[in-house]
């Protein structure tokens, strides 16, 4: 792979993420004013659910990273781990910002500690912070990736919580817009321009975990070439 | 017990430590009566030895017996030993704020066997500090405590035992190493297995074994007139090492009042301070959270004594045993008793007793929840740099769904 893959990966989720907002404001069909308290607020769903599943994504290669690190010993697993949690951190941090910005407007509140899916997603992202600043204050080696593998591991069970909260306790959040059982209620525009907020999104995730890897293993790299000298 | 079966067993051994390999297909089998001294030069991985052979080192391949008994493997299997062993590590292991006569008791009680320490505390001049607290001791003399705690469950009970010594004699003047090596030849002839880590050339007279480039090299033990100095008969009945010692260092040091309580009792003032104790409905869900708020932040404060165990480096020494490592449970729970009561009569209500007993159980099980997070990165080369305390809010949503759940069952 080029050298400049990841940047130019991650340049078009750039790019993509900007036109979904364009798409968002002025091409996706206004909501009824009956169905939601603050009507405009809405289009921050454009940006907060494919941000979401980009998040969930990134935390799938948290996870299998942080098993093949665990099971397998493997260095391209730890990469794929650290990438996880970089990536994770993002994308959650923008879903969490967006939805906190939408609850405000629609249910009064940017925070409800009694939502399930709006704390376990949270927790999620608290877990990538803790991953990520936990990382950088250790020296690399076997019991910090055990340490924060076991971790990784143990988190990814917040995943599927997270994916079925709305449908074992709907309190604040409302159901799932795709895949509900029900033809889920969006229209085909809607549909269209969160489709290409997915890719978009996906598509800067993707780019970001790239880099990062490429990243930790310059790393890895610069930190066997000391160890060597350190013998000389 | 058949003299020729091996107490302890390091099969195919690969143990990492940070990005490099410190031991790699290591073998050893070491049986009754054999003494093994670890004398190679620093970075060899002699304190990676005694460390994978008390099991607490994660194994990337082969396992660790005693006794012939499985007790750490590379899957990461790992059962307590049928036979307590003595344990000296290269920290210590011992708390500042426990007495001299209370650690090596807790060496002794884990092998659920007493003897009487006061003519050992005499051959090594401790005596006189029998009571005293270890953190008032030299560095000598704590090594002293640490030497003995790892050394005496060799002279309990009349099976052999398996002893790990890591540097048992550092900061020992020479007399004391010489009544050391006395001692090690008494307990090699009683059958124990000493494996020895030490830079004292002294340490050679007493060993059978001498480990260099991992090959063990047998050697006659020099000459000496075993000198039977002391009588070992059990003493008084052995009690619970966790327990005692938990006991002992919340009461002394009152660690969990002065760390989980202040931060209930700042809770508790600040909800005084803020919200108006009529405007207070104990039908609202409101209320029951209000009630159990300080009972709750107490918790998030996680368990005093192993902050109190990482300080000291002693967490690995209690790991090592495998019989449990102290706690501050039923301090927790009293005092989130208590901050309940308080926090009720503070908003003028009528103490529920039942509130009060779900907030000594709410402090109680958040402080081991928070223990956990803790002791799961105990392993990190900077335990307190790591950020578990982000991973807190996890509890939040527990709480509000108990907050919940009180409102619902009309409890209060």
């Amino acid at each position: 792979m080029s050298k400049r893959a990841a940047e130019l990966v991650l340049l078009v989720g750039f790019i993509g993420i900007g036109i979904t907002l364009v798409l968002a404001f002025l091409k996706a069909p206004s909501v009824s004013i009956n169905a939601f308290e603050s009507p405009d607020a809405q289009r921050i769903f454009y940006w907060h659910v494919p941000a979401a599943w980009a998040a969930f994504i990134a935390f799938g290669f948290l996870f299998v990273g942080s098993a093949l690190w665990f099971f397998k010993r493997s260095d391209f697993g730890w990469r794929m781990h650290v990438a996880g949690a970089e990536a994770g951190l993002a994308t959650g941090l923008m879903t969490v910002w967006s939805g906190m910005v939408w609850g405000s407007a629609e249910w009064g509140v940017a925070w409800d500690w009694s939502d399930v899916r709006l704390n376990t997603f949270g927790l999620l992202t608290f877990l990538a912070l803790f991953l990520v600043l936990g990382r950088q204050a250790q020296p690399d080696g076997v019991e910090t990736r055990d340490t924060f593998s076991t971790f990784g591991l143990f988190g990814f069970v917040l995943v599927p919580v997270t994916y079925v909260a709305t449908r074992l306790w709907q309190i604040r959040h409302p159901g799932p817009v795709l895949g509900g059982g029900d033809g889920g209620s969006l229209n085909n525009e809607m549909a269209a321009v969160l489709f290409f907020g997915a890719i978009s999104f996906t598509t800067f995730m993707i780019g970001h975990v790239l880099m990062s890897m490429r990243i930790t293993l310059l790393e890895q790299r610069l930190e066997s070439i000391q160890e060597a000298m350190d013998k000389v | 017990m058949d003299m020729s079966e091996a107490l302890l067993t390091l099969s195919n051994v690969t143990v990492r430590r940070g990005s490099s390999d410190v031991l790699k297909n290591f073998n050893l089998s070491l049986k009754s009566g054999q003494s093994v001294l670890l004398n190679e030069k620093n970075g060899a991985g002699k304190s990676t030895i005694i460390e994978a052979s008390a099991g607490l080192l994660p194994l990337e391949t082969g396992e660790v017996r005693h006794h012939g008994a499985l007790v750490l493997d590379s899957s990461g299997r790992s059962k307590r030993p049928e036979m307590a062993f003595g344990l000296t590590l290269q920290s210590d292991g011992c708390i500042g704020s426990q007495r001299v006569e209370e650690h090596i008791f807790n060496a002794l009680d884990l092998t659920s066997n007493r003897i009487d320490i006061e003519p050992w505390l005499k051959r090594y001049n401790l005596a006189h500090r029998k009571h005293d607290l270890i953190a008032h001791l030299s560095g000598g003399q704590r090594r002293k405590v640490a030497m003995l705690a790892g050394m005496l469950p060799g002279f309990v009970g009349d099976k052999p035992r398996i002893l790990l010594l890591d540097e048992p004699a550092s900061g020992l003047d020479q007399p004391s190493r010489e009544r050391l090596v006395e001692d090690l030849h008494a307990l090699r002839e009683r059958g124990n297995t000493i494996l020895l880590a030490s830079h004292h050339s002294d340490f050679a007279a007493c060993a059978t074994h001498i480990l260099e480039d991992n090959e063990l090299i047998a050697k006659n033990p020099d000459e000496h007139t075993s000198k039977k100095w002391v009588d070992v008969k059990p003493t008084a009945k052995p009690r619970n090492a966790v327990f005692r010692t938990s006991m002992t260092l919340n009461r002394r040091t009152l660690a969990t009042l002065a760390n989980n309580g202040i931060a209930g009792f700042l809770t508790l003032g600040i909800l005084l301070a803020l919200v108006d104790p009529k405007a207070v409905d104990s039908t609202l869900v409101q209320a029951s959270g209000l009630y159990l708020s300080s009972a709750f932040a107490a918790g998030l404060v996680g368990d005093s004594i192993i902050a109190m165990l990482h300080e000291h480096r002693a967490l690995d020494w209690w790991k090592a045993h495998r019989k449990g490592i102290p706690y501050s449970y039923l301090h927790g729970f009293v005092l989130g008793m208590g901050l309940t009561m308080l926090t009720q009569l503070g908003f003028d209500e009528s103490v529920s007793w039942l509130l009060a007993l779900i907030g000594g159980l709410l402090t109680a099980s958040t402080m081991a929840i928070v223990r956990w997070f803790d002791l799961a990165t105990s392993r990190l080369a900077r335990p307190k740099a790591v950020y578990t305390r982000i991973l807190t809010p996890i509890l939040v949503l527990p709480f509000a769904l108990l907050v919940q759940w009180i409102t619902d069952s009309n409890l209060l």
